[in-house]
């Protein structure tokens, strides 16, 4: 079955166990299938759009309640919904950091974060993780007195994953936010791996801008994100233009400069918002799928040989583990050397592990069932014993 | 043919729930008794909404 003669369908969800590291918290609900069908066509939010003609003001569909909602989910004053947490992030750089400004971010920091301070034509600064590979505040904060010894001036914002992409070790927020503001900084949440997984109240944090990923954490299609701020901050980041045309004079009053003026404009808002009252719903369970997860990796490292690379226990459905001590041992003489371990899994109905790795590797059971849950950690045991490994 | 279109969405619903059920069972598709009749539901809205549909067409 192909789609328009030669697009394959996708069928990776409904055949199998998919505990691929990025993609199980973006997962669409019913909900927002629904609402891809029904809005996927291009400007399908525009029906009705009035004045001041601007997507967070549209108020059928929901658009503008789905944004106060969102401010208020995340315990923030004011939300934009972003393509995707790198544009949030390029938002409040290009607001925020001016050229030749340094800008702190972690050690295990997303790539994204690097390009958007890039692109403000500024530098990063990585404050280093502690021997845990966990980023604290007092680290956060040797480094501003260090940048401010060079420069003169104090970083302009610090950027800090809550759960890092590679290890997903939970770092110390609220100590970093309380390291930024006593020398003024702002910190940006970056959330992409907890907004809507987690309970997240940037405020409490001491966030000064959540960043969150939709198709990474919201159940919703790719690219889409939010960017939160408080009241303090708003002007600044969701500022409007001022810029005139020079022959005809035109001016364009309300729409937002770093947002270029309305983001997401069709299917992927509607399915935002269609997978919200669950994304809502289903944070209130993350401490279940923290202990699901706990129970794959305690399984795991059951096995003689593994370790987990990542903080144990558990704190999140994402995990890095390392098997050179077992899996890996039996890749150097298999006929499909690395390649064994992803053909036993899919022979189980599970895929989502890195094809060919059998060292270090990463996998996210979030969104799974106990059943599943237990069926994942059976199969890596069974692959276990079938190559005598336990 | 004015109703042609609400038949259209709603079997299309009806099978994107039926499509989660899918997914949410995977690999066995083993589905409990909750999930049994969340599937015979669905289906049953898909076919009577195609039922409709097919005699939208006919008139």
């Amino acid at each position: 079955m192909k789609i328009a003669g030669n697009i394959p369908i996708r069928e990776v969800e409904e055949r199998y166990i998919n505990i691929q590291p990025i993609q199980a918290a973006g997962r669409l609900t019913a909900e927002a299938m629904k609402a891809l069908i029904v809005y996927g066509d291009g400007y399908s939010t525009c029906d009705q759009c009035r004045k001041p003609f601007r997507l967070d003001k549209i108020t059928k569909p929901p658009i503008a309640e789905f944004h106060n909602d969102l401010a208020w989910f995340l315990g923030m004053d004011e939300a934009r919904v972003t393509p995707g947490a790198r544009r949030a992030f390029q938002a409040v750089c290009l607001a925020l950091v001016n050229k030749g400004d340094t800008v702190l971010v972690s050690a295990l920091g997303h790539y994204t974060e690097f390009l958007a301070v890039e692109n403000a034509r500024a530098t990063v600064r990585e404050v280093p993780a502690n021997e845990a590979n966990i980023i604290m505040g007092d680290a956060v904060a040797q480094k501003i007195e260090e940048v401010t010894r060079e420069n003169g001036h104090p970083p302009a914002l610090v950027m800090l994953d809550h759960f890092d992409y590679s290890l997903a070790n939970e770092h110390d927020i609220v100590g970093a936010a309380k390291a930024a503001h006593q020398y003024d900084v702002p910190l940006l949440y970056n959330g992409a791996y907890t907004v809507g997984i987690k309970p997240v109240n940037g405020k409490a944090l001491g966030a000064d801008f959540v960043v969150g990923s939709g198709h990474k954490s919201m159940a919703s299609p790719a690219p889409s994100g939010v960017l939160a701020t408080t009241s303090e901050y708003a002007d600044t980041v969701f500022s409007t233009t001022q810029m005139i045309g020079d022959l005809t004079g035109r001016q364009f009053g309300v729409k937002e400069v770093q947002m270029l003026g309305c983001t997401l404009m069709g299917g992927n808002i509607l399915a935002m918002m269609a997978s919200f009252p669950t994304v809502k719903r289903r944070v209130k369970e993350w401490d279940e799928y923290v202990t699901k997860s706990n129970h794959v990796v305690d399984t795991l490292l059951g096995i003689k040989g593994n370790t987990c690379v990542s903080e144990y226990p558990r704190k999140h459905t994402l995990s890095k583990v390392d098997t050179t001590g077992s899996f890996d041992t039996v890749a150097r003489t298999h006929k499909r050397r690395g390649f064994f371990f992803s053909d036993e899994l899919k022979q189980r109905g599970i895929v989502g592990a890195f094809a060919g790795a059998t060292r270090a590797w990463k996998f996210n059971t979030y969104g799974l069932s106990w059943d599943q849950t237990r069926y994942v950690a059976d199969a890596f045991q069974e692959i276990a014993g079938k190559y005598g490994l336990l | 043919m004015d109703d042609a279109v609400d038949y259209v969405f709603e079997a299309l619903f009806a099978l994107s729930d039926l499509r989660v059920l899918l997914r949410e069972t995977v690999p066995l598709h083993k589905f409990n008794e909750q999930q049994l009749s969340q599937a015979r539901e669905a289906l049953a809205r898909a076919k009577n909404a195609l039922e409709q549909l097919d005699e939208e067409l006919q008139k």
